[in-house]
């Protein structure tokens, strides 16, 4: 009952959703089969609903679906290029820093977020990037470093030869 | 989760979010206002049959007025965090509480205005707002009404918001003392950073140009039904330099000043020590900043 027209973008796509009035983020996405974006204990603890907001890691378990009209909506399906992996998925790979796999997205969508505000964050801010994803595996030192590894590999690529020596220089 | 819900609402305007929670009331139900999420959607109230959004309302803004600041209601915890002014500001003690409200996706959702009304006894942003002497502004339908932070508690979960909405938190230019100067400090203890806090404290000391007191500020959260102030330990400080031995009998003051419940985070005893510790800490800091600003 009381239906409403959402439109969102997801992933560069444009979408127009009918959700109910108290129908959640992380309920819709699922139901609209981005399976990345994973259910876990639906009260705000362990972020594996994670998904980036406007750029921002939000947990879609806590919002509703309503909230999200207008909106700019990154899931990990969105990360790759094409089946060309995003070189933070590549490193999460090299660095054995996925187990089970069920948190890997939101910690891979947190730290993105973290790498497009500070493109050499220390470790201390990669920690605090992923305090709010809970991993039961194999904890957060294989992230960590797969995180500070792909923020070295990014940087290189980013900045020509000369914009590097003139960072040097300062 | 919510399937009893009949509508959701998204108002652009205070007077229509007034008139469109005052039209649902009519029809029956229970209502709420709801901005981040982070605290409606974990209780998660099944007897809720309708919720007004706020966050389409111009309410997200950190400014300066007269000296002090006007905070809309729904400016993220994220937003106070980096807030370069308001890190500058009371020594950051209210940019750094708001920092701990939760993980990183949190204070991304969480608003300040959320924090207050829903008024958990643990509540971060309470004792840096109640140290600043800070209050609410509350839009009804009888117009508004600014509430001083310290009576805007009324118990656990419980506010003086009588059905209105909080559009702004109100911080006044601190009363420092001519050629005085004061500092702020924020404590908290949790198992970690981000936690539910097992107890957390701000002060605020000011001194004149004798390096004496002029005023003390000593807030607490989570050791009492609402966070409050110490005010009985504040006048001790008045007029007395502020060393070791006079930030010693405060803290041991604010024990006797607080109600503190046993639970899974701690015990009430262990709540007792703990603030007089946390006092302790907080005052050494104030102590210490206004020792180098000198």
């Amino acid at each position: 009952m009381n239906e409403r027209e959402i439109h969102v973008t997801v992933n560069g796509d444009t979408r127009s959703w009918s959700v109910a009035p108290g129908e959640l983020l992380l309920d819709v996405l699922r139901r609209e089969a981005y399976w990345g974006v994973k259910r876990g204990c639906e009260t705000g603890e362990c972020g594996a609903c994670a998904v980036l907001l406007d750029g921002q890691p939000v947990n879609s378990c806590l919002m509703f679906a309503a909230q999200a009209d207008g909106r700019r909506l990154l899931t990990i399906e969105g990360v790759a290029h094409g089946d060309r992996l995003d070189p933070l998925q590549e490193a999460f790979l090299d660095h054995g820093a996925v187990q089970c796999g069920y948190c890997t997205p939101a910690m891979v969508l947190c730290t993105r977020a973290l790498l497009e505000r500070r493109a050499d964050p220390t470790e201390d801010e990669v920690r605090e990037a992923l305090s709010g994803v809970l991993c039961r595996c194999t904890g957060y030192r294989k992230p960590v470093e797969a995180v500070l590894a792909a923020a070295k590999t990014r940087s290189a690529a980013a900045k020509p030869k000369s914009a590097r020596r003139k960072g040097a220089a300062r | 989760m919510f399937d009893q819900l009949r509508a959701f609402h998204r108002p652009t305007t205070i007077a229509q979010a007034l008139r469109v929670f005052r039209t649902e009331r009519r029809r029956g139900g229970r209502g709420a206002f709801v901005a981040g999420g982070t605290d409606v959607v974990v209780v998660g109230d099944r007897r809720l049959r309708y919720l007004v959004d706020v966050t389409n309302l111009p309410l997200r803004y950190i400014r300066r007025r007269g000296g002090g600041w006007a905070i809309g209601a729904t400016s993220r915890m994220a937003d106070l965090e980096h807030s370069a002014q308001l890190r500058r500001f009371a020594d950051g003690a209210l940019a750094e509480a708001a920092g701990t409200c939760g993980s990183p996706q949190i204070r991304n959702m969480a608003t300040i205005g959320g924090n207050l009304a829903n008024a958990s006894p643990a509540c971060d942003t309470a004792p840096p707002l109640l140290a600043l002497d800070a209050s609410v502004v509350v839009a009804g339908p009888a117009g508004r009404r600014t509430v001083p932070l310290d009576r805007f508690f009324r118990g656990v979960n419980r506010t003086a918001l009588d059905g209105g909405l909080l559009i702004e938190i109100l911080i006044p230019a601190p009363p420092i003392p001519r050629r005085g100067r004061a500092a702020w400090s924020f404590q908290k203890l949790g198992r970690l950073k981000s936690d539910i806090a097992v107890v957390n404290a701000a002060t605020g000391v000011a001194v004149d140009q004798s390096g004496r007191c002029a005023w003390a500020r000593i807030a607490l959260g989570a050791v009492a039904p609402t966070p409050l102030r110490a005010r009985r330990a504040e006048a001790l400080l008045v007029g007395r330099v502020p060393d070791r031995a006079a930030i010693a009998e405060a803290a041991a003051r604010v024990a006797a000043e607080l109600k503190p419940v046993s639970d899974v985070r701690g015990t009430a005893d262990y709540r007792r020590e703990m603030s007089r510790v946390l006092v302790a800490r907080a005052l050494e800091e104030c102590a210490g900043r206004l020792g180098r600003s000198s």
